[in-house]
């Protein structure tokens, strides 16, 4: 009860600071712009003026594809009919969990190392706005929020950085030991596949408790204004063990927001038919407009629990 | 003991015919075995005699016979098989000692007859390397007769052998308490234009027999379930905990079988085409019950499909087995008889177990009854039932969809369909520089290129003559070819004289450039341009014109398209070119030199050119280029990049909560 009372309370906080989630998104679309244009270049480029631009218009033609897959290197290597529509989901999905992205392009993992550490700085602003009651946007306040927090903040990324290598060099290869073991032995592949199955939703898991506790530690460091993370991590640890019913709650109550978005954007998507520029623009709005949602369902995360925080505390 | 086992086995021998007078053979039985085999599942060996009838069906006498022995492969790491396997980068380094395999001949006698006296010929025992020179390979050996058998002579060989069942390397072996034998027994070689034919067990290759006889008894534990190439004539209690299985079929060349007590047996009989049907023998693993059905549905697809394009299939059987999870004995084929192959999961519109069935069905054509040797021109077997597979998938199923598997997860997207010609073009694509489709299976450069040229190759090219040649013309040369050559041993030369027979020229200028060289069909619109001619300026006949335009020459464009040769293989094209207004021309180009243009003077501008447009060179390896238009489409690259884009975005999220 105490996680949804929060949770409602938190949206409420979010809706006021639609402003500062709009600004996080036009940073995310950015950002990506900076490689989608050189993308854009290329698959211009190689369609150039053939009119297998009229078929990818309507639909997607697999034989240029193909072409185009193996002239590609580098980013376009990512163009894949596997990251299209649900795949984009699935394949990130699967990437966390198996940590794929350590596969892909370098200029790929550069910039989405870059991005990590421009999200660290502004995540500071980001409790630092709704820190305040009732919560107002504005850059000068973020900003300052973003700056003093900014360096114990990059010290829990940090920590959350180091907890992921340690679950995925030590936990995910013991697993994926055990289910390459389990394979070599099994009579069907049906074995192997859930005991996969399972060890990735027991990581997942973890991983999300541990990033559970590390936005409790960023919460406290803004709101109990500390300046030892590791005292930050420690008092969230506590805080968590001594709720984990309502802290637990209250994350699965945003990640089930997060997944039912995802359900209705993969079934509002298939159902655009991208083959006018209506439809692409259609289909823009409700891409675009499901990156929003996710953003702002990470503020929403944050603003319930610094609710719940101060409810229990 | 053993005059009496002689003996028996003479008048065995002597009376099979007899015995199974109502099936007429389809062709000469070169090559029939008489096998009866114990499999030992304690510890997986198998103790066997084998009685071998051979006709010299030659115009040539011969003074030896050579045989495979194709375990032998598996018998340690020296043999050519698993040194080739090594240079491919296969971990050869868990293998425990319980793995290996071995066949060992103990004995190999002639039979006494009329016409030859018995002899020993174990003595004369000599292990052969034909290939590589591998003195350590053990996978073919001859033995010497007293004296040569003449053409037209048939001779008996009693064979002694026994053999270690290996772990799974490739095809054959056992896993857990699932058996699949194959390549178990010595075999004759191909006796072909006075020399033998008889290659050592590769890596990248399958194998060459002649046609004959198989009457097997095979003696299991009674909890065994069993599926053998051929017809199951009956099974008898041994009353010590065995059975014995009893399998026939003439006209084929290969016999294999399989045993675990795990099956799930499903039977059907199918009438394929009206008065003619076959008995569909299904033996499925426990864990996919529930695809049993799509099995079956692809068998008899196959087999309907099949019939109609290459002949109506001839044996009364056809079994198809499930394969157990890491035999290793997937998509593989013998005669009547194949593996598939499937995933617990798979998505309807993915061609899991539709295509590995169809394809290995369909090698009961492509290598079963049109007996090609897969060592040496294995595009004819593996190219032509790649084609196979691939019209027979398309024609019951539709285009398949992509998918891709996500935890384990097949998912398919089914916005995105695989077009026909897409199969084999990628990798084709990659390895067209490699070698010439035409080369003996080892000796290609990789394992890349012996797929890309076997496979890959194989398909785009005999999609490219149907397309040349015409449908209808194709399907009636691709049937005559069939069957004309059902149960006998084609060459390449053998299929380019049928294609050129209805194609009514002499192809080997098409077959000379795709089979036997490693160049690109690569064709393309460089450009379009359209001039407004230039008014007369200048001095004519003394006489200076200012240049200034006249009313008429106002409306002319000259107009150019200019059409490309790219790569190195040489082929007739068309060029479809369209004007303002709607109007179209269809040029003709014998693609000879480098390139050519078309030049046009119209009133009206060129809008778009397409080299190739009805698309009959599928060996094409760049699309994209043939087609070019003047206002090319904008949208498609912003429509793509956007759907990427989210896709980034949403990476960028999920990496966002590693820092925030």
């Amino acid at each position: 009860m105490k996680s949804l009372i929060n949770f409602i309370k938190g949206f409420n906080m979010t809706r006021r600071t639609t402003k500062m989630v709009l600004f996080l998104y036009i940073i995310n679309l950015l950002f990506s712009l900076l490689l989608a244009v050189p993308l854009y270049h290329s698959l211009k480029n190689h369609i150039g003026n053939s009119d297998v631009g009229d078929n990818l218009e309507n639909g997607f033609d697999y034989l240029w594809w193909e072409e185009y897959r193996d002239q590609s290197q580098g980013l376009e290597k990512t163009f894949t009919p596997s990251i299209m529509g649900k795949g984009a989901l699935l394949e990130n999905l699967e990437s966390l969990i198996q940590m794929k992205f350590l596969t892909y392009p370098s200029s790929l993992i550069l910039f989405g190392f870059l991005y990590i550490l421009l999200h660290t700085f502004l995540s500071g602003g980001i409790v630092y706005t709704f820190f305040k009651e009732p919560p107002e946007f504005s850059f000068k306040r973020f900003f300052k929020g973003a700056g003093k927090y900014s360096p114990y903040f990059f010290g829990i990324m940090a920590v959350s950085v180091g907890i992921l290598l340690l679950v995925m060099a030590s936990l995910a290869r013991w697993f994926g030991s055990i289910v390459s073991a389990c394979a070599k032995n099994s009579v069907s592949e049906i074995t192997p596949f859930i005991l996969g199955l399972i060890f990735s939703l027991l990581i997942w898991t973890i991983l999300l408790f541990f990033h559970m506790i590390l936005d409790y530690a960023r919460i406290k460091t803004v709101s109990e204004d500390r300046k030892n993370i590791i005292k930050a991590i420690a008092s969230s640890v506590i805080f968590v063990f001594k709720n984990p019913g309502t802290t637990l709650g209250l994350y699965y109550l945003i990640f089930s927001v997060n997944i039912i978005i995802s359900i209705i954007y993969i079934i509002i998507q298939s159902l655009i038919p991208q083959i006018s520029l209506w439809g692409i623009a259609g289909a823009f709005i409700i891409q675009q407009s499901f990156i929003f949602a996710l953003i702002w369902t990470r503020c929403w995360l944050y603003s319930s629990q610094l609710k719940l925080l101060r409810y229990l505390e | 003991m053993l005059k009496k086992t002689v003996l028996t086995s003479i008048i065995i021998v002597l009376f099979i015919p007899f015995l199974y007078a109502s099936d007429p053979f389809f062709c000469p039985q070169t090559a029939s075995y008489k096998i009866e085999v114990n499999l030992d599942t304690e510890n997986n060996t198998l103790e066997a005699h084998e009685i071998l009838t051979w006709i010299n069906n030659t115009e040539e006498p011969t003074s030896e016979l050579w045989f495979h022995l194709y375990w032998n492969a598996f018998q340690n790491n020296q043999s050519t098989f698993l040194r080739e396997c090594s240079r491919m980068g296969y971990d050869l380094s868990d293998i425990d000692k319980d793995d290996w395999g071995y066949n060992r001949v103990h004995s190999i006698k002639l039979m006494e007859n009329q016409d030859v006296p018995g002899e020993d010929l174990g003595p004369s025992l000599e292990y052969k390397q034909p290939d590589d020179m591998n003195d350590r390979d053990r996978t073919v050996f001859s033995v010497q007769l007293p004296r040569p058998i003449e053409p037209g002579e048939t001779i008996s060989l009693e064979i002694n052998f026994s053999s270690k069942v290996p772990a799974p390397f490739s095809r054959t072996g056992r896993y857990k308490n699932y058996y699949f034998i194959a390549q178990w027994f010595p075999k004759i070689g191909v006796f072909q234009d006075g020399t033998w034919n008889c290659h050592q067990y590769h890596a990248a290759s399958e194998y060459f027999a002649d046609y004959g006889t198989y009457d097997i008894k095979i003696t299991l534990p009674s909890s065994f379930k069993t599926g053998a190439t051929g017809e199951y004539k009956n099974k008898t209690n041994n009353g010590d905990g065995t059975s014995t299985h009893h399998f026939y079929q003439h006209s084929v060349h290969d016999f294999a079988w399989t045993a675990s007590p795990d099956f799930l047996r499903s039977v059907e009989n199918y009438e394929f085409t009206p008065g003619k049907s076959v008995k569909i023998t299904l033996l499925l693993q426990p864990y996919h019950k529930h695809i049993k059905q799509r099995y079956i549905e692809a068998v008899k697809n196959a087999v309907r499909y099949a019939s109609a394009w290459f002949g109506d299939y001839p044996y009364a059987t056809i079994t198809c087995v499930d394969p157990a999870y890491n035999s290793r004995s997937g998509g593989m084929e013998y005669p009547t008889f194949f593996t598939g192959g499937a995933y617990f999961i798979s998505p309807k519109g993915v061609p899991s177990p539709e295509g590995v069935t169809i394809h290995e069905f369909g090698h009961n054509y492509f290598y079963g009854l049109i007996g090609t040797n897969e060592f040496e021109n294995a595009w004819m077997d593996e190219g032509m039932n790649s084609f196979l597979d691939t019209i027979i998938y398309n024609q019951a199923y539709g285009e398949p969809f992509y998918s891709d598997a996500f935890l384990g997860i097949p998912v398919a997207f089914k916005k995105v369909n695989i077009p026909i010609e897409s199969e084999g073009i990628s990798s084709h694509r990659k390895t067209w520089n490699k070698d010439p489709m035409q080369r003996y299976s080892w000796r290609f450069m990789d394992q890349n290129s012996y797929g890309a040229n076997s496979y890959g190759k194989g398909q785009l090219m005999m999609l490219t003559l149907q397309r040349m040649m015409g449908n209808e013309l194709f399907s009636e040369m691709i049937k005559e070819y069939s069957m004309r050559y059902w149960w006998k041993h084609p060459k390449p030369e053998d299929f380019f004289s049928v294609v050129s027979e209805f194609a009514g020229e002499d192809m080997s200028w098409f077959f000379n450039q795709v089979v036997y060289s490693s160049g690109r069909l690569d064709y393309s619109i460089e450009y379009i341009k359209n001039h407004t001619e230039r008014a007369e300026e200048g001095f004519f006949e003394n006489q200076y014109v200012s240049g200034q335009k006249s009313e008429k020459e106002d409306d002319l464009f000259l107009s150019e398209v200019l059409v490309r040769r790219l790569g190195g293989v040489k082929v007739p094209v068309e060029i479809l070119i369209e004007f303002q207004g709607g109007k179209k021309i269809v040029e003709n180009w014998d693609g000879q030199q480098r390139w050519k243009k078309f030049a046009y003077k119209t009133p009206v501008k060129i809008t778009r050119a397409i080299v190739d447009p009805l698309f009959v060179y599928v060996l094409d390896t760049n699309r994209t280029n043939n087609r070019f238009s003047l206002e090319p489409n904008k949208k498609a690259a912003y429509k793509w990049v956007m759907n990427w884009m989210v896709w980034l975005q949403h990476t960028m999220e999920m990496l966002a909560k590693l820092g925030s």
